[in-house]
């Protein structure tokens, strides 16, 4: 039972009862006695008296009081309910689990704040009303459940600990809190032990196969649900289900196209015109309205022209409703750098279609560089020794037959130092001096040259789905169009002893089309075909120019490997190319930067776009031999972005559907599961929760008032 | 000689006893000389007026004096002068010693004792027999009438020695004493007459029956009859009451009315039994009280 007050200054009007006490006080008369003869007279008289006795004085002084006391109370507006706290508590010593519920659909309106600061201080009151010798400990119960505060007796903790607290950006796991509650209990000594649920009940956060690993058959702790669904102020009318950034690779458009998809999230009501807006990094770039039928879901695809090659963060939104987190997606996109690219032509001629380097050039920049951000420099063999290698990210050697003398040790140094090597093969080359000269270069020898008959059947590529971060962006159409590629010279190779390499293409015969190996910190490729028409007929081919794009961006290290990472909050990121020699740093939404110890990074539970820096090891001031993730003040000065991944909420859980109380009871099996309002549980806050008292009161006061005048009139 | 023993020559008293002496004497002495007309006639040595002889009047009574200057046979005409025994009835229960918390004057036990004290004076100079019988449930000190002057002194300090306690049982009293006064006399009753066990009716008829000549002085204090006082007081009884607290202000007028229907009630009483009933307050003067009562008494005795 609970009596509150929605206007509790008028409470300090209680201090007024001073005021009778103090006119009692003040008129009141010494008592004097006396010693008279005719006291049976005054009996007899009094006997008789119409004016039975004197109005009790101190009986007045209760009225007053009792009048201004309830005079205050009636103006604070009461409200009195039943079901609080108590009603659920344990009378004896006990130990209790509280489960909260941090996902973030806590989030939603009630009120002036959240469903989840209701839930929390709702959680309080219990915590500090148990029993004396009482233990509890407090788990969280989102994605990434954890126990907040061990077992503890001392009920300021869990205040500290969740004064302050917001919900969390995941869905609920329910199954998994209950789960670690059990588990606790288990070791908890007291002989009581129970179970409390601060949840809305959101039918996303009870996954049946959780609750089937916890194994509740056999566990019988009382189980309490405070339900706080009812509180929630207002609906989670809509809610930004996606939004990817794409930029089309072979068309001659620098724009830029984002692809939302909003939904509505009301069941039976439609929605007019709500206005979805595109911003990109902080600026409203542009924006729509939108009609959504009941429960319709609506793509929308926005475009805007790219200016310059900055990244750009940008955000998909819709105005905010009862639960803000889902009217919002992230997207980033890191346009390549520009990479430089000294293309050595081997095989020069002076009608410029004849050249090896042709569709080399033509496809490394079909129109501008702007477009591809690759500048190609076209330089014979003569024109190398006046070229600085280091001005370049890649060096690709096509067709050369051997480098000036001692040139390799120059391109060594290059590529230990993290220059990109590609090299393509042809009718010009030398495989001996290749073998000899380039033998540290190659993690291969070239063995012998294949050439296929008038009549037989060209080599093909062995083309099947690639996870290589230069050939996954080929699917579908593009990789039967590689298959149709005839090659009809190749040169196979042989491993070297004790070298590392892959082969991310082979031909159907098995021979390595492209060998990739680690060189310092460089790359070296190998292509064992030539890239002008003379072997084979790749580079007509449309897939030609994304293939050698790619492979030398990705040898020089611009790839976007990591731009396409979307997550959800609290998936882990990982850095998809093996690091050496290098730390990488992560700069979360909230302006956390963490050092990672890896290449992973689990902090991921803020929705927005991380920014990556990275900085080799050398410059690195943090010792090396730290294993764990720290989180640093300052990102170090010679960092250099990286790259960034955006985070997102799981929408699943914005679509609210509230689990009944009879599903709730099948999963939690063997447990006595009790029900109750978190409205009730915690502080009404309009009558309509509670009986107002405030007009029964002011009868009250009226008939003190009356009742003290008739007390008076007879006096 | 009896009663010279029980004097006591406590200094207080004998202090009290003269200045209630001087009291009392001056009171009488302004007054006019005591002429207690009996109404009984009887031998008497006290001229009354002359009569025309006729036969059958004792020879002896003839005055020869007159016969012998006018001729004429007148015979004496004698008023008898009775031998007046008065019982001073004095009650001393605890209600008789009433001091008002705003005394002035005399209380109330001081006012019934110069009473007692000035009507002794009188009577003894009349070379009537005063006794005094001190009461309250019980007689608690008798002095049995006598004549002689010296007597007053007597009464004196047993009228001294008062101390007021006990509760007022007038009927007790007044039983016991019936059987003490066998002759025809007078009993001067002094007075509140609080009592609730009230059967005074009786006894005043009784001692009438007895050809007792009864005189009633009821004295109150005026607070008893106005209860004038003011604010929340908790009365505590001089007898054996409880005590009650109020505020009189509520019952003033109740009160007041019940002390007049039982002084009222007295007046008719006595009316009806042929007992002089004399009300006083302790304010009013006692030589007016007193004068005021002889002439009544010379005014009805004349009748």
């Amino acid at each position: 039972m609970n009596l509150n007050f929605l206007s509790p200054v008028f409470l300090f009007g209680l201090l007024g009862i001073a005021i009778p006490i103090l006119i009692h006080l003040m008129t009141r008369r010494q008592k004097k006695r006396i010693r008279f003869s005719a006291v049976y007279l005054l009996f007899q008289s009094k006997k008789r008296s119409v004016k039975k006795s004197t109005p009790n004085r101190l009986l007045l002084l209760l009225i007053r009081c009792l009048g201004i006391l309830l005079l205050s109370l009636a103006l604070a507006n009461p409200i009195f309910s039943f079901g609080g706290p108590e009603d659920l508590l344990p009378v004896s010593p006990s130990a209790s689990v509280f489960i909260l519920d941090d996902s973030y659909s806590m989030g939603m309106r009630s009120g002036d704040d959240t469903v989840y600061a209701e839930a929390v201080s709702a959680l309080l009151k219990p915590v500090g009303k148990l029993p004396a010798k009482s233990a509890y400990s407090i788990v969280l119960a989102s994605q990434s459940t954890h126990l907040l505060q061990d077992w503890t007796e001392d009920p300021t903790l869990a205040e500290k600990l969740l004064k302050t607290s917001k919900p969390s950006f995941e869905t609920t796991r329910i199954g998994r809190a209950v789960a670690k509650a059990v588990q606790l209990l288990e070791s908890a000594p007291q002989k009581e032990k129970r179970i409390y649920i601060f949840t809305d009940l959101d039918k996303n956060g009870w996954q049946e196969d959780e609750f089937l690993q916890a194994e509740l058959s056999n566990k019988h702790y009382p189980v309490t649900l405070i339900d706080f669904s009812a509180l929630r102020t207002g609906q989670n009318n809509a809610a930004v289900k996606q939004a990817d950034v794409s930029q089309e690779f072979l068309t001659n458009s620098r724009v830029l196209r984002v692809k939302s998809r909003v939904a509505n999230l009301l069941k039976n009501r439609p929605i007019n015109g709500l206005d979805v807006s595109l911003s990109i990094n902080g600026k409203q770039q542009s924006r729509a309205s939108l009609k959504f039928a009941p429960d319709e879901e609506v793509k929308k695809e926005f475009t805007f022209p790219m200016k310059g090659n900055e990244a750009l963060n940008g955000v998909v939104a819709i105005p905010d409703d009862a639960l803000g987190v889902d009217n919002k997606r992230f997207f980033s996109y890191q346009p390549d750098q520009k990479i430089k690219a000294l293309v050595v032509d081997g095989d020069p001629k002076t009608i410029a279609h004849q050249r090896e380097t042709f569709y080399l050039e033509k496809a490394l920049n079909p129109f501008t560089v702007a477009l591809s951000n690759i500048e190609p420099t076209i330089s014979t063999l003569e024109q190398l020794r006046v070229r600085d290698l280091f001005d370049y990210s890649a060096v690709l050697l096509c067709n050369v037959r051997e480098l000036p003398f001692d040139y390799e040790r120059q391109l060594e140094k290059y590529v230990q130092q993290g220059g990109a090597l590609f090299i393509a093969l042809g009718d010009e080359i030398d495989p001996k001096y290749y073998n000899e000269k380039l033998g540290n270069l190659l993690p291969v020898s070239i063995s012998a040259l294949h050439r296929i008959g008038r009549n037989d059947k060209p080599f093909r590529l062995d083309i099947k789905k690639s996870d290589h971060p230069a050939l996954k962006v080929f699917k579908g159409k593009s990789l039967d169009e590689m298959k149709s590629i005839r090659f009809n010279s190749l040169y196979s190779v042989e491993p070297r002893e004790n070298r590392k390499y892959t082969v991310p293409l082979q031909f159907t015969n098995q021979y390595p089309a492209v060998v990739e190996s680690d060189f310092g910190k460089g790359k070296v490729i190998l292509y064992v075909s030539s890239v002008d028409r003379d072997w084979n007929n790749f580079p007509i081919q449309p897939t030609f120019l994304p293939w050698i794009q790619r492979w030398v961006k990705y040898s020089a290290q611009g790839l976007e490997s990591i731009r396409n990472q979307q997550l959800l909050v609290g998936e882990t990121f990982a850095w998809q190319d093996t690091l050496t020699d290098t730390s990488l740093f992560v700069e979360s939404p909230d302006d956390k930067i963490t050092q990672l110890a890896g290449t992973s990074h689990e902090d991921t539970f803020v929705p927005g776009v991380y920014r990556l820096f990275r900085l080799t090891r050398e410059e690195n001031s943090v010792p090396a031999e730290n294993k764990e993730s720290q989180i640093v003040p300052k990102l170090p000065d010679n960092a250099l972005p990286a790259g960034t991944f955006t985070v997102n909420i799981d929408t699943r859980e914005s679509e609210s559907k509230k689990i009944t109380e009879a599903e709730v009871r099948q999963l939690l099996g063997g447990m006595q599961v009790r029900f109750s309002s978190g409205a009730g549980f915690n502080q009404p806050v309009d009558s309509a929760t509670g009986t107002p008292l405030t007009t029964p009161f002011l009868l009250m006061v009226a008939g003190m008032l009356l009742l003290e005048g008739l007390m008076v009139r007879r006096e | 000689m009896e009663e010279k023993e029980t004097f006591s020559y406590d200094p207080e008293v004998l202090a009290r006893v003269s200045t209630l002496k001087l009291r009392a004497l001056n009171l009488v002495e302004g007054l006019l000389s005591g002429h207690h007309r009996s109404r009984h006639k009887g031998s008497s040595v006290e001229f009354a007026e002359y009569k025309d002889y006729s036969p059958g009047d004792e020879i002896r009574h003839i005055d020869w004096k007159v016969v012998g200057k006018t001729d004429k046979y007148h015979v004496k005409q004698f008023e008898q002068s009775t031998n007046l025994k008065c019982t001073l009835l004095l009650d001393c229960s605890g209600s008789m010693g009433y001091i008002s918390p705003n005394q002035t004057g005399l209380t109330k036990m001081d006012y019934a004792r110069t009473l007692a004290a000035s009507l002794s004076c009188l009577l003894l100079k009349q070379f009537d027999a005063v006794g005094l019988t001190l009461f309250n449930d019980e007689a608690v000190h008798h002095i049995p009438p006598r004549s002689k002057t010296s007597h007053l002194q007597h009464i004196l300090h047993g009228l001294s020695t008062i101390e007021p306690q006990g509760i007022t049982r007038v009927d007790k009293v007044i039983e016991k004493l019936v059987e003490r006064l066998k002759n025809r006399g007078m009993l001067v009753l002094i007075s509140d007459l609080f009592a609730r066990e009230d059967n005074i009716q009786r006894d005043l008829k009784l001692l009438v029956s007895r050809g007792l000549e009864v005189v009633l002085f009821h004295v109150l204090h005026p607070d008893e009859v106005s209860l004038p006082f003011e604010g929340d007081i908790i009365f505590e009884s001089l007898e054996d009451d409880p005590e009650i607290g109020l505020d009189p202000q509520d019952i003033r007028k109740e009160y007041q009315e019940a002390v007049q229907r039982q002084i009222e009630s007295y007046r008719s009483l006595s009316l009806g039994l042929g007992v002089d009933y004399v009300f006083l307050e302790t304010t009013t003067p006692l030589d007016q009280a007193l004068s005021y009562y002889l002439l009544k008494r010379q005014s009805i005795t004349k009748a």
